[in-house]
């Protein structure tokens, strides 16, 4: 069987905090195999983006293991899970975090700046990605000058620009009405069924969770259900 | 890579840069002016101690000392013979300084009283007024300085009576005429003295071609004086000028240290009031796979640029304004000019002094990649995921 994308073991993660810490994760297994669309649901403080922040080398866990990717997240150094990120994972904000002082096509392009590509092949990646999220007529705008809709599906043209393989999104609809909701929704589920991106949502949102393949539940940091849909 | 996303967020941050531009180009332009000022004051006093005080350079007895009019009766010499020919050809002008005491409108008032030969060209002093015709005048041509006439109440015409002592120590008197009130800017050969010539001098006081001092026109000049005579370089004479003006310098560095500061909080401002801001940006930078390290280059060349670009505006603008100021100079009021100070005639002319602006520049470069490079050092060291929960 083919390794899974992101596998989990005994995952703990213990926040520092006044009485002997916060225990934030534990006793969580999961496999996340190659082209999932899925979701880590449960109430405020179980845990939801502390796991997705782990998973994206922004946080290590402290204890039990994970591995993204092929990497065991806690042996990376800091320029290793800088240039993991820059190369395989995307993230999807629930505030969008454009760069203002950047225009869309800019902010765009910046992963790509990362990875030195260099600029015609930059160009053709920057214009594809717009293209996905339909929001070419706008590239020239500052992320001020857009509306939620428009801002959420410019940072998911900056997440998806590179081509990653895994896309981490946390709450990303929290900050749009349902039509731009199930928009932006209907594009990742696009991209995901068209490249195999693995999508990974941390949500609370029922439209959201509906469009799900896959729904994972944590309460209290620790798993509570692990549903595989079908028929979607 | 970095340079280009640097250069893209100053675009990026219209009106807030063009004001952060400004606000470095009027620093530059503000410590160019003083430092080019000051600079052109100091030779402009230096030139003038030179022109009318100590030529290239100077000889004075071993006995003299300025400072103490007790000293001039044993400080002078005979000319030695060798020196009589260069003196003709202008390459030395002989001084002899006596004291004396003037009465003017009955107060005592003491003065050194300096013979110089009526017809040298070397000492802007204007000496031929001092030419005597007659064998017996009823009274002897005398030229003092504008602040010697001010503060004695003198003007041009007066007459006025001196007394001194000759060289045998015997008392002397005599009328002295004010034929010129010399406009000099060098107090040191117009305080307390009057100038008369050197011949005359030397007969009131009972003696024959005898001098104090020797002012050279040449540094080269060589004089074989012998132990009697201390030379006196152009820089040594300069020093106490140049201790003075350090004093007032200090008061351009304040402004100057003002103006730094200045400086340092337009760039600390875009830098660090910001904190809050950048902390959400610098987080997401992370996320997007940024080392801290290419985070902390980014905001440190934003702040740089904004200093290249206020150099180059200072260059394009500034320049023609330093030209003019260089050459044409600016005129100074007229109470200024008449506070008489070393260094202060009609016209200011700053003096830019390459290596003062490289350096200076340089200093202003230091202190911009200091302060653009603190702030964003301070916050990239912040955990990417608090970062990242900073607000907007
Ligand atoms: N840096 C921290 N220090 C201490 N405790 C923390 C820290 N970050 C998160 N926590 C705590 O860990 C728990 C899980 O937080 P997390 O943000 O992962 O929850 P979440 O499931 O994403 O919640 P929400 O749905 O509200 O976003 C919370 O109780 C939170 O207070
Ligand atoms: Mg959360």
């Amino acid at each position: 069987m083919k390794e899974p994308l992101v596998k989990i073991r005994d995952l703990s993660k213990l926040y520092p905090t006044g009485g002997g810490g916060f225990l934030a994760l534990s006793e969580l297994d999961l496999d996340i195999p190659a082209g999932a669309f899925m979701a880590l649901v449960g109430p405020s403080g179980s845990g939801k983006t502390t796991l997705l922040n782990i998973i994206g080398t922004l946080d290590s866990q402290t204890g039990g293991e994970i591995e993204v990717l092929g990497h065991k997240v806690d042996t990376l150094d800091a320029r290793q899970s800088a240039a993991l990120r820059a190369e395989k994972i995307g993230f999807i904000f629930q505030s969008y975090n454009l760069l203002p002082v950047y225009n869309v096509y800019e902010n765009v392009e910046l992963p790509l700046l990362l990875l030195k590509m260099d600029k015609a092949e930059r160009h053709e990646a920057v214009m594809q990605a717009l293209k996905w999220v339909g929001i070419t007529d706008k590239m020239k705008s500052r992320p001020n000058q857009l509306s939620g809709g428009e801002g959420q599906r410019v940072s998911i043209a900056r997440a998806m620009v590179k081509r990653p393989k895994l896309v981490l999104a946390d709450e990303p609809t929290a900050n749009l009405d349902t039509e731009n909701s199930v928009n932006i929704l209907d594009t990742m589920l696009q991209i995901n069924e068209e490249t195999g991106t693995t999508f990974i949502f941390a949500t609370h949102d029922q439209k959201v969770i509906d469009y799900m393949k896959r729904v994972v539940t944590l309460i209290d940091g620790k798993k509570a259900k692990d549903d595989l849909k079908t028929g979607n | 890579m970095l340079l280009k996303l640097a250069l893209k967020r100053i675009a990026g941050n219209g009106w807030r840069s063009v004001f952060n531009i400004l606000i470095l180009f009027l620093v530059l332009m503000g410590m160019l002016f003083i430092q080019g000022m000051y600079d052109g004051w100091m030779r402009t006093a230096r030139r003038q101690k030179e022109e009318w005080e100590i030529g290239a350079g100077h000889f004075e007895h071993s006995n003299y000392d300025k400072y103490d009019s007790f000293t001039f009766k044993d400080s002078f010499a005979k000319i030695p013979d060798h020196i009589q020919e260069l003196i003709r050809q202008n390459e030395v002008v002989p001084i002899l300084v006596f004291s004396g005491v003037l009465y003017p409108q009955g107060r005592m008032t003491p003065i050194s009283i300096k013979g110089i030969p009526w017809d040298q060209a070397l000492l802007k002093i204007p000496s031929q007024m001092l030419r005597v015709k007659d064998e017996y005048p009823g009274s002897l041509p005398t030229v003092i300085g504008q602040d010697m006439a001010r503060t004695n109440g003198l003007s041009q015409g007066d007459l006025v009576s001196m007394r001194f002592k000759d060289a045998r120590g015997v008392f002397n008197a005599y009328d002295i005429e004010i034929v010129k009130v010399m406009a000099t800017p060098v107090s040191s050969i117009d305080e307390s003295q009057v100038w008369i010539d050197f011949t005359v001098l030397n007969s009131l006081v009972a003696l024959q071609n005898s001098a104090t001092l020797f002012i050279l026109k040449d540094e080269a000049t060589q004089l074989n004086l012998g132990s009697n005579w201390r030379y006196i370089s152009q820089k040594k004479s300069l020093e106490d000028v140049l201790a003075m003006m350090k004093a007032d310098q200090a008061g351009g560095y304040v402004v100057i240290a003002l103006l730094l500061f200045l400086a340092m909080i337009a760039i600390f401002d875009t830098q660090i009031l910001a904190v809050f801001k950048r902390r959400k940006e610098i987080g997401t930078l992370i996320a997007l796979g940024m080392t801290r390290r290419q985070i902390i280059r980014l905001f440190t060349y934003e702040g740089c640029l904004y200093m290249v670009f206020g150099t180059i505006l200072t260059a394009i603008l500034g320049l023609p304004l330093f030209i003019h100021l260089g050459t044409k100079g600016i005129p100074l009021p007229q109470e200024l000019s008449n506070l008489n100070v070393g260094g202060f005639s009609e016209t200011m002319k700053s003096y830019y002094d390459p290596l003062t602006i490289l350096f200076m520049l340089i200093m202003v470069f230091v202190l911009t990649l200091f302060a653009s490079w603190l702030p964003a050092a301070k916050i990239a060291r912040m955990k990417a995921t608090q970062a990242l929960r900073g607000k907007v």
